[in-house]
């Protein structure tokens, strides 16, 4: 089929190369080469990279184009209603498939190197593509309901990647966690979509955004519309109260914790939420919502940073506030901002992961106390990256971190309310402060008296590693892992100067024009300075004080939280949300409806059958003393008969 | 208190005693005096019929000199046969002839 559009319409051909190849590539590994591990991984690999390709092919060629492109057919018709299936290439649209498409190359070039000799290999790079293609078609789709088809397919392939380990017992219950809780939030997605459809009559992205601005839409269903699709977004970009099974999705390997988790797609919402950005905008009831919602993620996840000790669990929360940041710069009207903060976030959190993943190959371990004693500083490409990638998490200049954070703090700032602005300060602090707790335990391990012997065996060995990074028998394990993390920290390091481009094409020559827009390019006086200093002094003095608790000499590594253990014990518990669905799961679920459902099972379904059976079964036995030799019962049945004759002949 | 009525009660009354008699004696001669019965309320049925609605041709009084003769015919068989059955099982309880082979 894309035979016949290769000569008239490259832009087609690319847009259809990144939506059909991944799959393609998908059923070749399931189908045919799941046996060959290295001939799956060429095959997942090479779709992607044509995926890249197109992908920038189409950001390159379509970066001046005047109105979004847009491919549609009828997929589905019944009579008067026709849904459309296509692809919607618009300026938004082609960043985030960019954005995707790289991330995706790069973790699975990674995943090269650090899912060498696992059994489950071809299977691994066949979900990979699955997502790739899921993600890939769901950004460039023009209508609510592909959007919606994709939307579900990524959070199947996040399950199963989740639960890629799927012997380990923690592992296939944090995959059923995340499916269960995102679908949650989707049942508000598709009611809200019904809303829309019913309300306006199109799903269609564009015709929505355009008639939503233009006051064509009723209120009262931008409004409906709206929060229902935004449940769709705290489901899938872990918002509260859908905020925990984002940690518990660090159960599966780091490099999809690296791609799905921080940097694709728990993007996706905050990506949905940017692609129906007018229709939101219309309705400021929502966008309140949404920002509560977004500043209470962003402080909560937060918190839970604090005083967990798991490497990746830090990212994972770290992931969750960033997203609430991104929500609420969103909510706020800052639409660049948020869209900007969703790249360089998509960029650092991804590098952070990859880095994490390289020391926790090398010490098998998630502890970042034990990956420091191990001789984690050692690793010096890994160890540059990560800070990088962390300078960047906490808003340090130059890293690309500091731009975003910037935008969208100066969003916050024109926001008639202050208190946000005041949260979101909060949040660069403590921010600041959980990701180089981390950075010190590993740059400055405490041993503990017992692992003394340990510490000095783990630390020749580290040694010997860290010295050796292109000899040693897993030579190009180590350099497959180690080329996408030094391609991301330079990312990183130069995407933040690339703001003004970036803003110009995305907002260029868009018709909506958001009030707060103008404080976003315009605000250049005494405020926004303010502003900044005091930014990059919270960012700063987070930095600071980490490293007083935990990298100075004299420092205990304790944190200020052990001095008050109650709190420190709630935010290990996140908040004790975990518990409180557990009790409401056991009180709603599995006493209340599961019960019902195992009562009609037993009673009703069970019982009727037993009962049919225990009806032939006596009535068998009551015929059979027709059957007993006893003549009277046989002139009973005739005298019976003849009564029942004489009753039909009379009546 | 001469009407139709009355005898087709009685005949159904004596009727029913008699079907009541065959279904639950356990005598086999109980259940023949029991059919002698049943054919005397159909009996006394024929009579009131032919009394009050048929008056001029006695057919009713002709079949019912045929049901007596019937009746006296067939009670010799009936004693027959539950002589020959008692001559087999000693006892003339129906439920003792419960055996169904031959």
């Amino acid at each position: 089929m894309s035979m016949m559009w290769l000569p008239h319409d490259p832009v087609l051909t690319a847009a259809l190369a990144c939506a059909t190849l991944p799959f393609l590539a998908m059923a070749v590994i399931l189908i045919f080469t799941r046996p060959y591990q290295r001939l799956s991984c060429a095959v997942s690999v090479g779709a992607i990279t044509v995926c890249l390709g197109s992908a920038l092919y189409l950001l390159i060629s379509l970066r001046h184009a005047p109105a979004p492109v847009e491919y549609q057919w009828a997929w589905i018709i019944s009579s008067d209603m026709i849904i459309p299936f296509g692809f919607l290439l618009d300026r938004l649209s082609l960043l985030m498939l960019t954005i995707v498409a790289v991330i995706s190359f790069l973790v699975q070039v990674y995943s090269i190197g650090y899912m060498h000799g696992d059994p489950g290999f071809s299977r691994y790079y066949a979900f990979q593509s699955l997502f790739a293609w899921a993600m890939m078609t769901m950004v460039i789709a023009p209508g609510m309901l592909q959007l919606y088809i994709f939307w579900e397919l990524v959070g199947l392939a996040s399950y199963l990647l989740i639960g890629y380990y799927y012997e380990k017992w923690s592992a296939s219950q944090a995959g059923k966690k995340a499916f269960v809780m995102t679908r949650l939030g989707d049942i508000g997605f598709f009611l809200g979509i019904i809303a829309v459809l019913l309300g306006f009559g199109d799903l269609g992205i564009l015709h929505m955004n355009h008639a939503a601005q233009a006051g064509d839409i009723h209120p009262a269903v931008v409004t409906l519309g709206a929060l229902l699709i935004f449940c769709g977004v705290v489901g899938k970009s872990a918002q509260f109260p859908l905020l925990t099974w984002l940690p518990d999705a660090m159960e599966g390997p780091t490099p999809v914790s690296a791609l799905l988790h921080s940097a694709t797609m728990v993007a996706a919402g905050v990506y949905l939420m940017s692609r129906i950005f007018p229709f939101f905008a219309a309705s400021p009831d929502a966008m309140a919502v949404a920002l509560v919602i977004g500043t209470i993620t962003m402080l909560l996840a937060s918190t839970m940073a604090f005083v967990t000790y798991d490497i990746k669990q830090v990212w994972a929360y770290s992931t969750v506030s960033q997203l609430g940041f991104m929500v609420m710069s969103l909510a706020a009207g800052g639409y660049f901002a948020g869209v900007f903060h969703l790249t360089t976030h998509a960029g650092f959190k991804a590098l952070l992961f990859l880095c994490s993943g390289i020391f926790i190959h090398e010490y098998h371990t998630n502890d970042m106390r034990e990956i420091g004693r191990g001789g984690g500083r050692k690793l010096t490409i890994p160890m540059i990256c990560m800070t990088v990638g962390a300078l960047a998490l906490a808003g340090i200049f130059p890293f690309s971190g500091f731009f975003s954070k910037e935008a969208i703090l100066g969003v916050l700032a024109a926001h008639p309310n202050k208190l946000f602005l005041a949260a979101g300060l909060l949040g660069a602090l403590m921010t600041a402060y959980y990701s180089f707790r981390l950075i010190f335990f590993i740059l400055f391990p405490r041993e503990t008296s017992e692992a003394a012997h340990h510490h000095d065996e783990a630390h020749g060995h580290g040694h010997g590693h860290g010295d050796a990074h292109g000899a040693g028998h897993h030579g190009h394990v180590f350099w497959a892992m180690a080329w996408p993390v030094m391609i991301l920290a330079a990312v990183t390091l130069v995407l933040g100067f690339f703001q003004n481009e970036l803003q110009g094409y995305l907002l260029g020559l868009e018709p909506v024009a958001h009030g707060h827009e103008a404080a976003e390019h315009g605000g250049h006086g005494l405020g926004h300075y303010l502003l900044l200093t005091t930014a990059v002094c919270l960012a700063v003095g987070g930095v600071f004080f980490a490293y007083l608790e935990f990298g100075w000499k004299k420092a205990t590594q304790e944190g200020f939280l052990r001095k008050f253990p109650a709190v420190e014990t709630l935010f290990a518990n996140r908040w004790y949300m975990d518990h409180f669905y557990r009790k409401a799961l056991d009180l709603c679920v599995y006493c209340g409806f599961t019960n019902i459902f195992t009562r009609n099972d037993r009673r009703v379904i069970d019982g009727g059958i037993d009962g049919i059976c225990r009806f032939t079964v006596g009535g068998g036995r009551a015929v059979s003393f027709l059957q007993s030799g006893m003549l009277q019962y046989n002139l009973v049945l005739m005298v019976a008969a003849v009564g029942v004759l004489v009753l039909v002949f009379a009546l | 208190m001469n009407s139709l009525s009355v005898y087709l009660t009685v005949a159904a009354v004596l009727f029913s005693l008699g079907l009541f008699g065959v279904l639950m004696r356990r005598n086999l001669i109980g259940m023949l005096i029991s059919i002698e019965l049943m054919l005397n309320g159909a009996n006394l049925n024929f009579m009131a019929f032919n009394r009050f609605l048929a008056p001029e041709p006695a057919v009713g009084q002709i079949v019912a000199l045929f049901v007596m003769g019937i009746a006296a015919a067939e009670a010799a068989i009936g004693l027959s046969i539950i002589l020959a059955l008692f001559r087999r099982l000693r006892s003339i309880n129906v439920e003792r002839a419960q055996r169904m082979r031959g």
